[in-house]
């Protein structure tokens, strides 16, 4: 097991001063290779969830296992990059390791190759997201993580991305924990599919994908968005 | 060029004042530009200011990287915030003349006293501007550099300091002015070398020309350390915000 996840209890502080509880027993494991989506509505606390995978928020009850000295790359929902430095030295900053040579093949790979030198105020934000993404890639990730990696852009750019992300996930064989409000993007780039409950979240279902990506077809997307919804629905009684 | 055509405005101004007052109270341009080439002859003009040079580069050097040092750790740390605020405050209302008088009262009146005193007149402005540079890093980039386990290098060079770079440079602006104006009143006070030792010996002469001699070419240098070194590096370190898509 790469990633297991156990949470007993997560609180937030609300405005008015009161705890509350934003996740509560949500277990969660990916296997090495593996490809796992989180789905829930907006607000529901998945991104709280990531942090707390990402070691970003410590405040909780329950336990993270990660390989001893695992990489962790991450792409977050804003692309977090170094605005003082292009977009070439942003990924040799956070991957020292990475050759000049790689990191090239890598932006070039993502459509960043006229990008290398540009700073990243003058990148739009589908790009920006890219050179994200290569960053977290280029550190050779045992756990890549992706917070809404295709909120706020077009529907155009965003499916264009999304067939990019699949193609990644399916040549690298990275590990990776995609954080999404958007079903047919779970079912278009994951293994597995974990449902969360409305707060306090827990992880309502698991739905495997026995063609994942590359193999799926319509029929099996249809299929899984039934069950999916199904699922949901059953949570709102 | 309009920068250039106001100080020429500001020669025959004061040309124009010479004319109409005592030579001895306002000399004009002339008589000032001989005494300055009578000093640069024998040496002393160069030799006076650069000791002021040296004791402005130490005192400056000390209180801003000291000043960065503790501000930043004030700025990212409420206890050393809450603990050495006073310290902060008292030393921001302590006159420089009291500063300056009470090292070389405790230190004797040697090169260290000296530049201690300009460094911790400086000292508490370049702690307050760093402090708010510190207090205003974008702690999502923070998080970014936790997850990717950057090292503390790293980290300084190419996130802490291109943020703070603006607010330093801020600080190095006035300070420049702020800390050249205090070594001459501690060469005045103290010292048998530099311009504020050779202003102090006009003084007793009533010799504005030769106060003029050795207090313009100073200004000239410093004018040309903004011009020439603070002002191109500035440009150098915000060149990413001027370009964007």
């Amino acid at each position: 097991m790469l990633l297991d996840l156990a949470i007993a209890s997560k609180d937030h502080l609300s405005a008015d001063g009161r705890p509350q509880r934003t996740l509560a027993d949500l277990r969660l494991t990916l296997k090495r290779g593996e490809a796992g989506a989180v789905v829930g509505p907006s607000g529901c606390g998945k991104t709280t969830l990531l942090r707390i995978v990402a070691g970003l928020d410590r405040e909780f009850a329950g336990s993270v296992a990660l390989p001893d000295h695992g990489r962790l790359g991450m792409v977050f929902q804003e692309p977090r990059l170094m605005p003082w430095r292009s977009v070439a030295d942003n990924i040799q900053i956070a991957a020292p390791q990475a050759s000049k040579a790689e990191i090239g093949a890598l932006l070039e790979a993502l459509g960043l190759g006229g990008h290398a030198a540009h700073f990243p105020r003058q990148l739009s934000l589908g790009l920006a997201r890219r050179a994200a993404l290569a960053r977290a890639l280029a550190i050779k990730p045992d756990l890549l993580l992706l917070d809404e990696p295709l909120v706020s852009l077009d529907a155009s750019l965003a499916l264009e991305l999304r067939d990019l992300l699949a193609r990644l996930i399916d040549e690298t064989h990275v590990t990776t924990l995609i954080v999404t409000h958007d079903l047919a993007e779970a079912i278009a780039l994951a293994d597995k599919i974990f449902i969360l409950s409305p707060r306090p979240a827990r992880v309502a279902a698991v739905l495997d994908i026995a063609t994942p990506r590359r193999l799926m077809t319509p029929q099996a997307a249809e299929a899984l968005t039934q069950k999916a919804r199904a699922a949901i629905a059953s949570l709102r009684e | 060029m309009i920068r250039l055509a106001s100080f020429a405005a500001m020669i025959l101004l004061w040309q124009a004042a010479a004319q109409f007052s005592d030579p001895r109270h306002l000399p004009g341009p002339g008589p000032v530009a001989s005494v300055m080439l009578e000093e640069a002859r024998s040496g002393e003009l160069f030799f006076n200011l650069a000791a002021t040079l040296a004791r402005v580069a130490a005192g400056f050097t000390l209180a801003m990287s000291l000043g960065s040092a503790l501000g930043y750790i004030m700025g990212r740390n409420r206890f050393a915030d809450k603990i050495l605020d006073p310290w902060l405050v008292v030393l921001l209302n302590l006159p420089a003349l009291v500063v300056i008088v009470l090292a070389y009262v405790w230190a004797g009146l040697t090169e260290a006293a000296a530049i201690g005193a300009v460094a911790l007149n400086k000292l508490p402005g370049a702690v307050v501007v760093a402090r708010e540079g510190a207090r205003a890093l974008d702690p999502t980039l923070d998080e970014m550099a936790t997850v990717f386990r950057l090292p503390l290098k790293a980290r300084l060079r190419h996130i802490v300091l291109p943020q703070l770079a603006p607010y330093l440079a801020a600080a190095t602006r006035s300070g420049l002015s702020l800390v050249w104006k205090i070594v001459l009143i501690v060469e005045l006070l103290g010292r048998s070398n530099g311009v504020g030792f050779k202003i102090n010996l006009a003084f007793q002469l009533f010799d504005v020309r030769l106060l003029l001699a050795y207090a313009l070419p100073f200004v000239a240098i410093m004018l040309g350390v903004e011009t020439f070194v603070v002002q191109p590096l500035e440009r150098r370190v915000s060149r990413w915000r001027s370009d964007a898509a």
